[in-house]
């Protein structure tokens, strides 16, 4: 077969086939029972919030690039998917500890980034709304919530004298390392000469 | 590469430079990164979150910059004539730089401000503006290969082909991420057409043109070989990677169907890595030839070795979804994306580089002794930290993940892999400054008075 060819059949058989793959993932039976976050929404005050407006307040103060959200972000801080299910489905609580953060454990508080509690609200109905999400059972019990509630656990500090094992183990592995490209660069002057 | 004289491939320079120099600075900022890890303490000049999306924004614009650069510098040689608008070159690169100043600026100073500054969302956190910038940017960039592609002298070889689909592709793929969705599943899965399409479709294209060409010019290879095994490695590469897809959409909220099929096709996915690797050994034991550049040698065989270990083996250690379920949003994905990024797309941004740079300076023999330091430091930088982050990784899955301890209490057992993994960064840090030193030592052109120590010999 032409080289050209190949390569055509190879991009257009699968991109082809993802046309169905997308439209069964969201407009049949087969997508999972996900609520519309419209009209997912919490009320404060008196007022009603959507999570619609809490998507883009979490964009917005880049939640994600601490925390994880359906597991995909940054892995510093707890995953957040079902954070709403863990304060007990208690927004106003949950709504204090955005705003108030954990310093000790590094997380800001978010008052202090320039959130306004209108935003705080927001966030929730947004982490109410992923809390109802169909996730093929992911995560499981015994991860982030095994007790269901919030962790509890103070971050330690490094110590330097019980850390000596991996003090030894990366000494030997930079050794062994060391070891492989001085063999490596010297057989090949040997080759040379 | 080849002998003729063209115009405007003396403005491709800048852009390896500046994707040299953008690469240190992400390390800098990975290493502020790992710092606050170990300590917890996020009061490091800034907040850990704006140092994530830097080191994720900078990479993927010096990666850009450093494949634009390849693709304007290797095209006139391929299609016999000169790039259409020598001027664009120089304007997009202005204008690439200048989005990133941008996007660094509204970063440091208007996270959580305005969503058209900051979008929040990993790998695509520029802001709507910028967003809507760059792709402008790209899409003249489209253009200018496209309009120098139809007006050729020459037919073009398919590694050239190859690394044009591969060029555009990623530049379209940057569209569909910036697409609004009520729906944070629908979000989710655009943006990850972006990212995964990315990584595993045309930057993988990429990779396997440039090798394709790299071993064409260097060894004396019978070029029908070379472009059956490109061919090859290409269908397999789009035929497994699109659906491959499927990996990132497990846990998403999308159907149960793509736990099948994202598992089936991922795990063919390293197929075509270890038939790059494979076609570049029997290639380089069948040549004949002297190949006098080792650095860029070094380099592109790195990125091929590195390619099948990064996204080939630690890849499928967790696409399986009955173990992906376990692994996702650990460490162990942490470990993979820093073997796979920096040992595929690092490794021949710099290959390109060096083989450029010189040649442009019009340095044809050069001491090579700094770029082979400057090499194997970096892969000792990063052996030191991939190794910390999968150990890392597999008690955080051990523990967290399968017996139940609590996030916090797991992270406390993991503080003396994060500062291994500080000394990785350190390690590869070094690495990274010697390269880019000599890069841009190589990249200042031999005038009358400078005696260079080595012996130049013209070919």
């Amino acid at each position: 077969m032409n080289n050209t060819k190949l390569m055509i059949i190879g991009l257009l058989v699968p991109a082809l086939l993802l046309i169905p793959f997308s439209i069964i993932s969201f407009y049949t039976d087969f997508a999972n029972k996900n609520p519309d976050p419209l009209q997912v929404t919490v009320s404060f005050n008196g007022k009603n919030y959507d999570a619609v407006e809490g998507k883009k307040a979490f964009e917005q103060y880049q939640c994600m690039d601490c925390h994880t959200i359906v597991g995909n972000g940054a892995y510093f801080a707890p995953d957040l998917t079902r954070v709403y299910k863990r304060t007990g489905g208690n927004g106003a609580s949950l709504a204090g500890i955005i705003q108030s953060g954990f310093p000790s454990k590094g997380m800001p508080p978010m008052r202090d980034r320039g959130m306004g509690n209108e935003d705080a609200y927001r966030l929730v109905a947004f982490l109410k709304y992923t809390d109802m999400l169909d996730t093929n059972g992911w995560p499981n019990n015994g991860s982030w919530d095994r007790d269901g509630g919030l962790d509890g656990t103070a971050a330690e500090n490094i110590r330097p004298m019980g850390i000596w094992q991996v003090v030894a183990g990366i000494v030997f592995f930079n050794l062994i390392i060391f070891a492989l490209v001085l063999a490596y660069e010297r057989a090949k002057v040997g080759n040379k000469t | 590469m080849n002998g003729e004289l063209y115009l405007s491939r003396a403005k491709t320079r800048k852009y390896f430079i500046a994707a040299v120099l953008l690469f240190v600075l992400q390390m800098i900022l990975g290493l502020l990164m790992s710092i606050q890890m170990v300590s917890r303490n996020t009061n490091l000049l800034f907040p850990f979150d704006i140092y994530k999306a830097l080191h994720l924004n900078l990479m993927i614009l010096w990666i850009l910059l450093g494949f634009i650069g390849g693709l304007y510098y290797l095209l006139p040689g391929e299609v016999g004539r000169d790039i259409k608008h020598p001027r664009m070159i120089d304007f997009q690169f202005w204008f690439l730089i200048l989005s990133g100043v941008g996007i660094i600026i509204s970063e440091f100073f208007f996270t959580g401000a305005n969503w058209w500054l900051v979008e929040g969302r990993e790998y695509v956190e520029a802001g709507r503006f910028w967003d809507i910038l760059l792709t402008i940017g790209l899409l003249t960039v489209v253009y200018n290969v496209g309009a120098t592609v139809v007006g050729r002298k020459k037919e073009m070889s398919s590694p050239m082909i190859v690394l044009a689909w591969g060029a555009v592709g990623s530049i379209l793929m940057y569209i569909p991420g910036e697409i609004w969705f009520n729906s944070l599943v629908a979000a989710e899965y655009f943006r990850w057409w972006v990212v995964h399409y990315w990584v595993e479709a045309t930057f993988e294209l990429i990779a396997a043109g440039i090798i394709a060409l790299v071993l064409l010019s260097m060894t004396d290879v019978k070029r029908g070989i070379i472009e059956k095994y490109l061919a090859i490695e290409v269908a397999l590469i789009l035929l497994t990677g699109i659906i491959g897809q499927g990996h990132h959409y497990f846990w998403i909220g999308t159907p149960g169907f793509w736990l099948f099929l994202g598992g089936l096709f991922s795990a063919l996915e390293p197929v075509p890595l270890f038939l790059m690797v494979w076609s570049a050994y029997k290639d380089l034991k069948e040549n004949r030839k002297p190949i006098p550049n080792k650095v860029a040698l070094y380099m592109i065989i790195g990125a091929a070795l590195g390619n099948v270990l990064g996204a080939g083996v630690w890849g499928f250690m967790h696409t399986l979804p009955q173990v992906n379920f376990f692994t996702h949003g650990t460490q162990i994905t942490a470990s993979h994306a820093h073997f796979a990024t920096p040992g595929t797309y690092l490794l021949l941004v710099l290959g390109i580089a060096y083989i450029a740079v010189p040649e442009l300076a019009g340095k044809f023999s050069f001491s090579q002794y700094r770029g082979r330091i400057g090499f194997w430091v970096l892969v000792l930088g990063f052996m030191n930290m991939i190794i910390a982050l999968v150990i890392a990784g597999i008690i955080q899955v051990y523990q967290q993940r399968m017996q139940g301890v609590s996030f916090m209490a797991v992270q406390n057992m993991l503080l003396p892999f994060y500062g291994w993994r500080t000394i990785g960064g350190v390690i590869a840090l070094v690495g990274g400054i010697i390269v880019a030193y000599d890069l841009i030592v190589l990249s200042r052109p031999n005038t009358g008075g400078f005696i260079d120590e080595t012996k130049e010999v013209k070919r």
